[in-house]
This record gives structure tokens, sequence and C-alpha cells, in this order.
């Protein structure tokens, strides 16, 4: 038996819904929705890069590390909800596009590792942030943290970019 | 007037390259959003702090400084992967309306960065009022992103 049927079943139930349906007909709406994933994704991958680089001590070196997390976070958070109502309501309009798209998968993966890397930050190299706060060169802790962070949300970037080719079908 | 000069790199054979591989030109346009998502970041650290969010305990002046590079370093990484954007797809851009709102917003949103907006934001604080911060950071978002990044994504999407 297929373990992935339960999946598939769902994303063609989806993709028979008369809403789904017409937004992947929609003239302006599924373009609308395109545009604003990628306006989400300046806020989202460009305020958590900026935090990356100061995290591996490369850039944004005159403000402790702290305030950047502690006034960025809100606008992450804000941006990244953006990115996933956008990015889900595109979804919600051609299922069985992505569910067909090994890069709609890896993006997904990696975005749930992006998603261990930064609570695993912050629970371990973050929870002695007073003593580096405005240190030149960050601890090995957060240099990895800050590496990951840009791999990763790099390659969710790349994956998503690569989503119309569908070279492995 | 420019057509025969986009009629010239729609046919180099270096365009063509780029069309005939099923990788590059993807591999190009990731790259692009890449150094989108840098140029983005830079921008943005600074618009925020100017408008009265962000790291408001640090002066503008002082996150514009650590911005710049990265700024400076986005926007090039943004003209070099978009070049071979433009040389293949060469005839397509030159129909689109869209790509040419793009050219017309970049030259304008780039003044107006190196000029009012890098006064402003490296100036002493007490120099200007913060509703000049505001209208500057609100003008500067406007610019690059409903100016440049949004018409840039709709070229592609209406052809």
């Amino acid at each position: 038996m297929d373990i992935f049927k339960p999946l598939h079943d769902l994303f063609f139930y989806v993709s028979e819904l008369e809403n789904s349906i017409a937004l992947r007909e929609s003239q302006y709406v599924w373009s609308l929705f395109e545009v604003a994933h990628v306006v989400c994704m300046c806020f989202f991958a460009g305020l958590i890069v900026m935090m990356d680089l100061r995290l591996l001590g490369v850039g944004n070196m005159h403000t402790p590390f702290s305030q950047l997390q502690k006034r960025l976070f809100p606008w992450q958070m804000a941006a990244m909800a953006c990115s996933a109502m956008t990015g889900s309501v595109l979804v919600f309009g051609d299922p069985m596009r992505f569910y067909a798209n090994i890069f709609f998968w890896l993006k997904m993966l990696m975005m749930v590792i992006a998603g261990v890397n930064a609570m695993a930050f912050h629970y371990i190299a973050y929870f002695s942030v007073d003593a580096w706060d405005s240190a030149r060169v960050p601890p090995f802790g957060a240099k990895l943290a800050g590496a990951l962070g840009v791999a990763l949300w790099g390659f969710v970037i790349i994956a998503g970019r690569l989503i119309p080719y569908n070279w492995f079908q | 007037m420019l057509e025969p000069f986009f009629q010239w790199m729609n046919d180099l054979a270096v365009s063509k390259a780029i069309g005939e591989s099923i990788w590059i030109y993807p591999l190009v346009q990731a790259i692009h959003l890449l150094f989108l998502a840098l140029f983005a970041g830079a921008l943005l650290i600074v618009d925020l702090r100017l408008m009265g969010f962000g790291m408001r305990e640090q002066p503008v002046a002082r996150i514009a400084r650590d911005a710049r590079p990265w700024l400076i370093v986005g926007f090039l990484g943004l003209v070099v992967t978009g070049m071979p954007q433009l040389m293949q797809n060469a005839m397509r851009e030159y129909f689109s309306d869209f790509f040419w709102l793009k050219m017309y917003f970049i030259p304008i949103a780039l003044i107006f960065t190196f000029t009012i907006r890098q006064k402003v934001s490296l100036a002493d604080e007490s120099r200007f009022t913060p509703l000049v911060g505001k209208l500057v950071g609100v003008t500067s978002i406007l610019l690059w992103i409903g100016g440049v990044a949004i018409p840039a994504r709709l070229i592609g999407l209406f052809t």
C-alpha cells in the first residue's frame, strides 16, 4: 500500500473544489498571490539574512545581537505569516501541480530543517547571549546557526524558484 | 528606437546558449532571488528604522552605515544575474510594459537612495524631524518594492 495515498487523495480532493479551480483559472488573482508571495519573501528572507550576517560576525556589527533579535523578530514573524498564507493559497489553487513537484517538497523539507535550526539556536547559543551580545567575534554556536540559516533559507528560495521547472516529473 | 539593440542582444550566441541550456536560466533566476533577499534586507533594516520601527535603540546612521555594503553587494548581484535573463528574453522584455516600468524606476530609486535617503540616514538625527525620516523610509520602500520588485515579478506573469 502506498503510504502517500492519503496525502495524494487530500491534494486531489482540494484540486476538485470549486474555489481551487476558480483560483487556478483566474486571470489576475493567481498572479496577485504570486506577487504578494515575493513581497513577503523580501521582508522575511531579507530580515532573516540581516540577523544571520550578525550571527556570522560579518554584518550589522555595531548593533548588539539581542537588539536585532528583539526588534526584528516581530517583523520576521509577521512576514512569515504572510508568506505562509500567500503560499498556502497558491498550493490550494493548484494542488496537483505541487504534489507532483520535487522542488516543492524539497522546499517544505528545508523549511522544517530551518525551523529546527532556529529553535536549536534559540535554546542553545542564544541562552548565553549576554556573554557575546556585542562581541566582535560571535561564538561557534552562533556562527553555525547563522551559516545554517543562510544556507537553509537560501535553499528554500532556490527550490521555490525552481518549482515551475518540473525536470523530475 | 532601442529595438535593434534588443534584437542584437536576442541574437547573440551567448543569449542562445543560455536559452538552450535547461538549467542555466532557472539557476540564474534563483540566484537573482537570493540577491533580492540580501538587497531587501539591507534596504528594509534601514527604512524600518527611519520610519521609527526596528532597532530603535541605535541611531539611524549606525544602522545605515552597517547596511550599506550589503545593499551595494545585493544591488550589484541583482544586476549581474539580471543581465543573462534580459539577454535570453530580450525581445519579450522589449515588448513588456512591466519591464520598462522596472527600468524607469531603477534609476529613480537609485538616485533617491544615494542622494536624499543617504543624506537623511547618515545625518545627525537632530538635523531632521522624525517626519522626514518616516517619509524617506516609506518612499524608499515604495520605490524599490512597488516600483521595481513588483513590476519585475509581473514581467513573467503577463507576457
